[in-house]
């Protein structure tokens, strides 16, 4: 098999696995809570929990060989019911945000999130990995015991193949006498401000993209502390014997999450782990440049300087910051929207925000302030109608839906019309309207990626908020209720879908209500 | 609404994720060394000689330069590499030449190894040449030692050698 072709395989496994997963997360803890959708705000989470006990921890740290290990000895045991479970925090959520970040970066590849706009999030994600390595074996490192010392000569003898030292930094750590207090505070400089470079550089990670997640759900929040405090008190975060370099590491327990290249180095030679380690972070970084058969980036918005007159909306749902505002071309006072190519992603969430995509206006082409060329708001309409117009019978649907939620091929039938999109979001609330009044169809299913899971990180969060009218544009008041549905049920969602369509359009046939709903808005 | 049974399903999630995480934050434990081997550790930092000799100055260059800029020698810079040979017995654990460092090679020349060997008795000699306009060795240490199980014994030079 070629490469290409191999990767895709895996990344197709690697998605089939998350959306399996994904789907029994949200069975138990909730789309909202279920941590598979927030595995950056997860990792943020833990980066805070980390920083707080850190500091904490600090306050009772001796910057000395002496008594470092000591004063970490008396922080574990003579404070266990506090400095104790803190040690235990510090620890465990540094491994968490090891685990969340990795399972983060394989998502956002198997998910096909890594490519053309997402570039930077991508790349700039790779030093991050770096700096929490660095950060994790930081602190390992200061406890100065058996593991500390196994970390203090290997990474010196890794650092010293590179021909930037002149001085060998394996000759700090010869023996006992040869070790010095000088070292020490150079490590605790390094285990705070490598963290805060992570801080730093994790606010770069998210600065391109708008509305983003840096917390999780409160109730995982809480799910994650309260298991914290368990395990904590349970297990709680133990010294190895205190280091003595006058006598060899031989058996060392290691943290596997953090400490997994050092092993490597023992075998393979420092060299050999520095080749990997460069070799594996530049195919990363040049990942999303590769070939791939992932689908390609269809056209960005163009805005319409005659239809846009300024409002802001498109500008506020754009999940990439693609759109700004500029003075008007031609009305004086006014202001217009403008799409920065290098950000737009072509969603279209903006057209589907646009006030100037309503059906209702009496023009004789649905040209709007801003659109996607690829399904502009004015072939989305005459679509809808001759979709609509060929429906049969009663329990008239009309679905729409996403590229990247389920697959219409086999749902369409002589009642039920589909159209799918980049992002369901693109639907302007005014098209369910004017359908069900213009009586096109009896009833709009709305369906798309995962509840919580968004393609475009924010469409069917728009989507919903537009329908519970805090959003503009709103779903207006006057459309009933029970004539639209909103299932966000994803690709895996699919059989679930159809039965809900042959559900909604049995009760859009027998309720009476719902016909009373359907006579009245037409 | 949230069942009980689903907070149960959350609190095996919660413990299937952190379970194995605790564990793997020390165990399984790692073999780094057989309690059984010793460890030899050679660190040398010093300066090799200077190669070359200074030259008396003089000359039109030199009558031209300012009074405060004229010195009655040029010297060269260039320091000898250090060629150092480790030997246990009759075995030869190691034999390296390490140039001085910096641009104009002027500065010292570091040496860093480290070596697991059997514990055992051994006659251990360390030997070094720090300038090439000696033949042979110039520095040397002949020792019988005794290398215990895991214990770490360092080789350094400071004026001549030691071991700690
Ligand atoms: C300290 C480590 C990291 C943290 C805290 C972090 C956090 C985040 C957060 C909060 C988001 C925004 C999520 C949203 O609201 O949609 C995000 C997005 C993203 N992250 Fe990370 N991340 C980290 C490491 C990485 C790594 C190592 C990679 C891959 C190399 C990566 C790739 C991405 C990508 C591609 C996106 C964009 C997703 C999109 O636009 O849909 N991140 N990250």
């Amino acid at each position: 098999m070629a490469p290409e072709h191999r990767g895709q395989a895996v990344k197709s496994a690697l998605k089939h696995a998350f959306n399996w997963l994904e789907s029994q997360f949200s069975r138990l803890f909730t789309a909202q809570c279920n941590p598979l959708y927030q595995l950056g705000a997860m990792s943020f989470f833990y980066y805070w929990i980390v920083a707080i006990t850190g500091v904490y921890l600090f306050i009772f740290f001796e910057t000395s060989i002496s008594g470092a290990y000591a004063s970490v000895e008396q922080i574990t045991h003579e404070q266990w019911y506090f400095g104790g479970v803190m040690r235990s925090f510090h620890r465990y959520a540094s491994a968490a945000m090891g685990i969340c970040v990795t399972l983060h970066l394989l998502r956002e590849f198997a998910m096909d999130r890594y490519s053309g706009v997402r570039w930077f999030s991508w790349v700039s994600g790779i030093p991050l990995l770096w700096l929490l390595f660095a950060s994790a074996i930081g602190g390992y490192w200061l406890v100065w015991d058996v593991q500390a010392q196994y970390i203090a000569i290997t990474t010196a003898e890794w650092f010293d193949v590179l021909p930037i030292m002149v001085d060998p930094m394996a000759s700090n750590f010869l023996n006992e006498a040869s070790l010095s207090d000088r070292f020490f505070s150079l490590l605790v400089f390094l285990h705070i401000g490598i963290p805060l470079a992570l801080l730093l550089g994790m606010f770069i990670h998210i600065k391109r993209i708008s509305n983003v997640r840096t917390n999780p759900a409160r109730g995982l929040a809480a799910g994650t502390l309260l298991a914290m405090l368990v395990i904590s008190l349970w297990r709680p975060a133990l010294s190895q014997a205190p280091a003595n370099l006058d006598v060899a590491v031989t058996e060392v327990g290691l943290d596997w999450i953090f400490l997994n290249p050092y092993p490597l180095i023992d075998d393979w030679g420092p060299g050999t782990v520095w080749l990997l380690l460069v070799g594996l972070s530049t195919l990363l970084t040049i990942l999303p440049w590769l070939p791939s058969r992932r689908p390609q980036q269809t056209p960005i918005a163009v805005v319409d300087p005659a239809n846009c007159n300024g409002c802001g909306w498109c500008l506020a749902d754009c999940p990439y910051e693609a759109v700004t505002l500029k003075v008007h071309d031609f009305k004086p006072g006014r202001q217009q929207s403008v799409v920065d190519p290098d950000l737009c992603i072509s969603c279209g969430i903006c057209a589907g925000a646009c006030p100037s995509s309503s059906p209702f206006r009496h023009v004789d082409e649905l040209i709007t302030g801003i659109s996607i060329p690829s399904l502009h708001i004015k072939e989305l309409l005459p679509l809808t109608e001759s979709k609509l117009r060929e429906l049969q019978g009663t329990g008239r649907v009309m679905v729409y839906g996403c590229d990247h939620g389920s697959d219409f091929a086999n749902t369409e039938s002589e009642s039920v019309a589909c159209i799918s999109m980049p992002c369901t979001a693109l639907v302007p609330p005014a098209f369910i309207d004017y359908v069900l009044r213009k009586d096109l169809a009896d009833g709009v299913m709305i369906s798309g990626c995962c509840e919580g899971d968004c393609h475009y990180r924010l469409g069917n969060t728009w989507m919903n908020q537009r329908f519970n009218e805090e959003r503009m544009p709103i779903l207006r008041t006057r459309v009933p209720r029970k004539l639209v549905r909103t299932r966000w049920l994803g690709v895996q969602g699919q059989a679930q879908l159809d039965r809900e369509i042959l559900e909604f359009q049995h009760y859009l046939r027998h309720d009476t209500d719902a016909q009373a709903q359907a006579i009245s808005h037409g | 609404m949230v069942k009980p049974g689903q907070y149960l399903g959350q609190a095996l999630l919660f413990g299937l994720f952190f379970l194995p995480l605790v564990y793997l934050t020390s165990q399984p434990v790692y073999l780094r060394q057989d309690p059984q081997l010793a460890t030899i550790k050679v660190a040398v930092r010093h300066a090799g000689a200077v190669v070359g000799e200074c030259v008396a100055a003089g000359g039109e260059a030199y009558d031209k330069l300012p009074v405060n800029m004229r010195r009655p020698e040029i010297c060269p810079r260039e320091r000898s590499p250090l060629r150092l040979q480790l030997r246990l017995d009759e075995q030869t654990l190691f034999s390296v030449t390490e140039p001085a460092s910096g641009l104009h090679s002027d500065g010292v020349s570091s040496v860093y190894r480290r070596f697991t060997v059997p514990t055992g008795r051994y006659q251990l000699s360390m030997l070094m040449n720090d300038d090439v306009a000696v033949e042979g060795f110039n520095w040397q240490l002949e020792q019988e030692i005794e290398l215990l199980p895991a214990q770490v014994m360092v080789v350094s030079f400071k004026g001549g050698f030691r071991i700690q």
